[in-house]
C-alpha cells in the first residue's frame, strides 16, 4: 500500500526529474502555441535572436537605422525566448540536469560555423524550424511545406558531412564540467517564483505593449519547460529516422503540427485573429534554400532554434556559441535583405525577392488547407514508421 | 517517462570511448561506430557528458539489438555500458 507521501514523491518525480515521452513534449508544445496564439500571436524563435543581435550590431555602430531597436524587455518575441530560456532552465536546475559544459575545440568551431550559416538560411525562409516550418504550417502558410522539404534536404546533407568528419577529424579532448548537482533544487522554484513575479511587474510599466508581456514570458516557459523535460528536438526528428532509423521524435512532431494547425486554423477562420499571421513572402525559393542550409546546419550545431535554446539553458557552451553566432548573422543578413529591398517588393508586403506570401485557404478553402497539411504530417508520420522497421532510409556510415 | 538503468559493478569493459564535451548526435554515432571494433558478448564504455545520451545510447540499443547494460554517474560525466550482440 502506497502511503501519501509516497504519491506525492511519485507525483514530484513525475512533473519534476523523469523525463517525459517524445510524444507527451510534442502534445503539450502544441497546446502552448495554440495559447501563445490566442494571448496575442504565433510562437517564434528568430525574431527574438535577431532584436538581441541587432543590438549587439547597432551598439557597435554597424547598422545604419532610423530609430534604436526595440527594447529585449518589450519586444513579444524576445521576451519569448526569454521566457524558453527561464523555463529550460528552471526545468533543469530541478532536476539536477543543469551544468555548464565546455565541449572540444572542434565541437566550438563547428558551432560558430553551424550558428552563421543558420542565421543565413532562417533569413532566407523568414524564420527557423519554428516560424518558417512548425508556426508556418499551423499558421497555413505555403512556405512551411516548402520550408520542411527544405530542411528534410538539408539534414542529409548534414549528416553526411558528420560521417566525413567522424573518418577524418578527432574533436580532440573535451573542456571542465562545472556545477554539475551543485544548484539545489530549490533555486529552481525560486527562478520560478520569480518569473511569476515578473510577469507582474510588467503589469505595472508604462512601456509600448507593457500588458502583453507576460503571456509571452509564462507562456514561452511553458514551452521551454516542456521542451527540456521531454527533450523534444525537431533537429532528432528530421535526423534520425536517416541516421537510426529511430521515429518517434518525428511522429511527436508530425502529431504537434497536426494539432496546433487545428487550434490556430479555428482562431484565424473565426476572426478572433488576422489571417495574414506569419504568412510570408518567402514561397517558394526563400524557404526551400534557407531550409536546406539551416536543416544541413542544424544538424552540425546539434540544435535548431528552440533545441539550440533549451540546451543553452541547460548549460552546453557549444549551443551557447551556436545562439550567439546566429542571432548576429540573422541580423546582419535581414539589414542586408532590407536595405537592398529584398524582403518586399510591393505595398502589400506579400511579394519580395526571396519569393511570394502564400495563405493556402486563398487557394484551398480552410477545409482544403487542413487537410493538406494533415495529409503532408500523416504522409512523414507514415513513411517514418515503415521505415522505423525497414530502415530503408538509414544512411550508412 | 523512463527511469534511468543502474550498471551492475564489476564489469569487464572490452574498450572505452571517451565522447565528453560531445552534443547530440556525436555520442551516438561514436558510438555506433566504436562497437564495430569489440566482438560480440564484449563490453563498450562510453563515457559522455550529454544528458540526452541517457535516451539515445539505450533507445539505439534496443534498435540495434545490443544489450544496454546501464550507466553509472561519475564525477561531472556518465559511464554508459553497451554489451554488444
Amino acid at each position: 500500500m502506497s502511503t501519501i507521501s509516497d504519491k506525492v514523491k511519485e507525483v514530484y518525480e513525475g512533473f519534476f526529474k523523469k523525463t517525459w515521452s517524445p510524444m507527451t513534449g510534442g502534445i503539450l508544445l502544441a497546446v502552448l502555441a495554440i495559447y501563445m496564439f490566442a494571448w496575442h500571436r504565433p510562437w517564434g524563435i528568430v525574431g527574438g535572436l535577431r532584436n538581441w543581435g541587432d543590438w549587439v550590431l547597432y551598439s557597435l555602430g554597424l547598422l545604419d537605422l532610423d530609430e534604436a531597436p526595440a527594447h529585449p524587455l518589450f519586444y513579444s518575441s524576445s521576451v519569448m525566448d526569454l521566457g524558453l530560456l527561464a523555463g529550460a532552465w528552471i526545468s533543469a536546475v530541478i532536476a539536477k540536469e543543469f551544468a555548464i559544459r565546455i565541449p572540444p575545440m572542434l565541437e566550438i568551431w563547428k558551432g560558430l560555423v553551424a550558428g552563421i550559416l543558420m542565421g543565413i538560411g532562417s533569413a532566407l525562409a523568414f524564420g527557423c524550424n519554428v516560424g518558417g516550418f512548425y508556426s508556418a504550417l499551423q499558421n497555413l502558410a505555403a512556405n512551411g511545406l516548402t520550408m520542411m522539404v527544405g530542411l528534410i534536404i538539408g539534414v542529409i546533407i548534414g549528416l553526411k558531412y558528420l560521417y566525413w568528419e567522424m573518418e577524418h577529424l578527432t574533436p580532440g579532448p573535451a573542456g571542465p564540467t562545472w556545477l554539475d548537482k551543485k544548484i539545489p533544487a530549490v533555486v529552481g522554484f525560486i527562478a520560478l517564483a520569480a518569473l511569476i513575479w515578473a510577469a507582474y511587474a510588467y503589469g505595472g510599466s508604462d512601456m509600448e505593449d507593457a500588458d502583453l508581456m507576460p503571456g509571452y514570458l509564462l507562456i514561452g516557459a511553458g514551452i521551454g519547460y516542456v521542451f527540456h523535460r521531454s527533450r523534444l528536438c525537431m533537429v532528432n526528428g528530421f535526423r534520425e529516422p536517416f541516421m537510426t532509423g529511430e521515429a518517434a521524435m518525428g511522429k511527436a512532431v508530425a502529431v504537434s503540427v497536426i494539432i496546433g494547425t487545428l487550434g490556430i486554423a479555428i482562431m484565424k477562420y473565426m476572426d478572433l485573429r488576422p489571417e495574414g499571421m506569419y504568412v510570408v513572402p518567402a514561397f517558394w525559393w526563400g524557404s526551400l534554400v534557407g531550409g536546406i542550409v539551416f536543416g544541413a546546419a542544424m544538424v552540425v550545431a546539434g540544435g535548431c532554434g528552440s533545441g539550440s535554446l533549451w540546451r543553452v539553458a541547460e548549460g552546453q557552451v557549444k549551443l551557447w556559441v551556436v545562439v550567439i553566432a546566429f542571432a548576429l548573422s540573422n541580423s546582419a543578413v535581414r539589414y542586408w535583405f532590407d536595405q537592398n529591398d529584398w524582403l518586399y517588393t510591393n505595398d502589400e508586403y506579400t511579394v519580395g525577392m526571396l519569393g511570394k506570401a502564400i495563405y493556402l485557404p486563398d487557394y484551398l478553402g480552410y477545409g482544403g488547407s487542413i487537410l493538406l497539411v494533415i495529409a503532408a504530417m500523416l504522409v512523414w508520420y507514415i513513411v517514418i514508421d515503415w521505415n522505423e522497421d525497414s530502415n530503408k532510409l538509414v544512411i550508412e556510415m | 517517462m523512463s527511469d534511468y538503468k543502474k550498471a551492475p559493478d564489476g564489469l569487464t569493459v572490452a574498450r572505452t570511448l571517451d565522447a565528453k564535451g560531445l552534443s547530440c548526435p556525436m555520442p551516438l554515432l561514436r558510438t555506433k561506430k566504436e562497437i564495430e571494433k569489440i566482438n560480440s558478448g564484449e563490453i563498450l564504455e562510453v563515457l559522455g557528458t550529454d544528458p540526452g545520451s541517457r535516451n539515445d545510447i539505450p533507445g539505439w540499443c534496443e534498435r540495434a539489438g545490443h544489450e544496454y547494460l546501464g550507466e553509472k554517474e561519475d564525477s561531472g560525466f556518465i559511464r554508459f555500458y553497451v554489451k554488444k550482440k
